[in-house]
């Protein structure tokens, strides 16, 4: 149930930032994890997964990156939001 | 067509934080402390309140918020002995409470009229250490009828706890339970914890409580 809570954080955040239209642009969700914080990573991942496979998203891949410590952070998202390229 | 990477380093826990952060600050403009209650489930939380309601109910106006995954039968227990609010969360299945669900429970109490609030947390010595509510204090409640080493299986709750309240000391002559051994886990975890015993059913060791809640009240023990 906490990793459950804490995947739909993720995915408000994401959100938050991207706006509703936007959650489909993306490919790729990176989250660090300390290995203090708390987390069953394993279930966290599986959560994670199952909420990026689902509309609004369009199966997202969650990268799950360790880190000493308690940190417990959305580092980054890879989205392909159809722009050409640079 | 370029798949873009966004800089994101944002913390998860920030949005909790940033509402518990505004419970804190209503609650220290109306100058009320917030103790919040965890433990393993059946530890004696609502039954250690339900003495406190009753024995101090006449002297010190206190209010509650209880979480619980399903019910509002600790909310209806502790109703019984106080004529102020007990504002009932029913998590839906979190197994915590959150900052959002206590600064919605706020709402429902007169904060004006309050000499210390309770946050009754869900039975659980895991993800209640993650979730700040904006309390001055994490009280963990440990049951003379668990094993000695909780805190070293859950150190995370018993390192961000003020306290710990050893409860159900009536049944100590019946079972194995040690209290100098649980204090000695409980220290190689977070050597600044301080202990209270108590029984709440005989009732026993409740003087020191109402002291300690007492001056929380007043304006903190430290």
């Amino acid at each position: 149930m906490h990793e459950l809570g804490l995947a739909l954080e993720v995915c408000r955040m994401t959100e938050e930032r991207l706006g509703s239209d936007g959650m489909a642009q993306v490919r790729a969700v990176g989250v660090e994890i300390g290995d203090d914080a708390g987390i069953e990573v394993g279930n966290f991942q599986f959560c994670l997964e199952t909420l990026l496979a689902e509309p609004p998203f369009r199966g997202a891949r969650p990268v799950i990156l360790r880190r000493p410590g308690d940190v417990l952070r959305l580092a980054y998202l890879e989205v392909d939001d159809g722009r050409p390229d640079d | 067509m370029a798949v873009r990477t966004i800089d994101v380093r944002e913390r998860i826990m920030a949005r909790n934080d940033e509402l518990a952060g505004q419970v804190r600050e209503r609650l220290r403009e109306a100058g009320v402390p917030a103790l919040n209650l965890v433990s393993s489930p059946g530890a004696g939380k609502t039954m250690l309140l339900e003495r406190t309601l009753a024995d101090l109910g006449d002297e010190l106006v206190i209010s509650v918020v209880t979480g619980d995954v399903q019910t509002q039968n600790d909310a209806d227990r502790l109703a019984v002995h106080t004529d102020r609010l007990v504002q009932a969360v029913i998590t839906n299945g979190a197994c915590h409470l959150d900052a959002k669900q206590v600064l919605t429970a706020l709402d429902a109490i007169d904060l004006a009229a309050t000499d210390l609030l309770f946050i009754e947390n869900v039975g659980n010595l895991v993800c209640p250490a993650s979730w700040d509510l904006g309390e001055n204090a994490k009280i963990v409640l440990f049951s003379v009828t668990e094993g000695e080493d909780k805190p070293v299986k859950y150190p995370k709750m018993f390192q961000q706890a003020r306290m710990v309240v050893f409860t159900k000391l009536d049944l100590l002559p019946h079972v194995p339970f040690k209290v100098e051994r649980a204090i000695g886990f409980c220290r190689q975890v977070n050597p600044e914890l301080q202990f209270l015993s108590t029984s709440a059913l005989v009732p026993d060791g409740l003087e020191e409580w109402y002291g300690f809640l007492w001056a929380e009240a007043r304006g903190g023990t430290r």
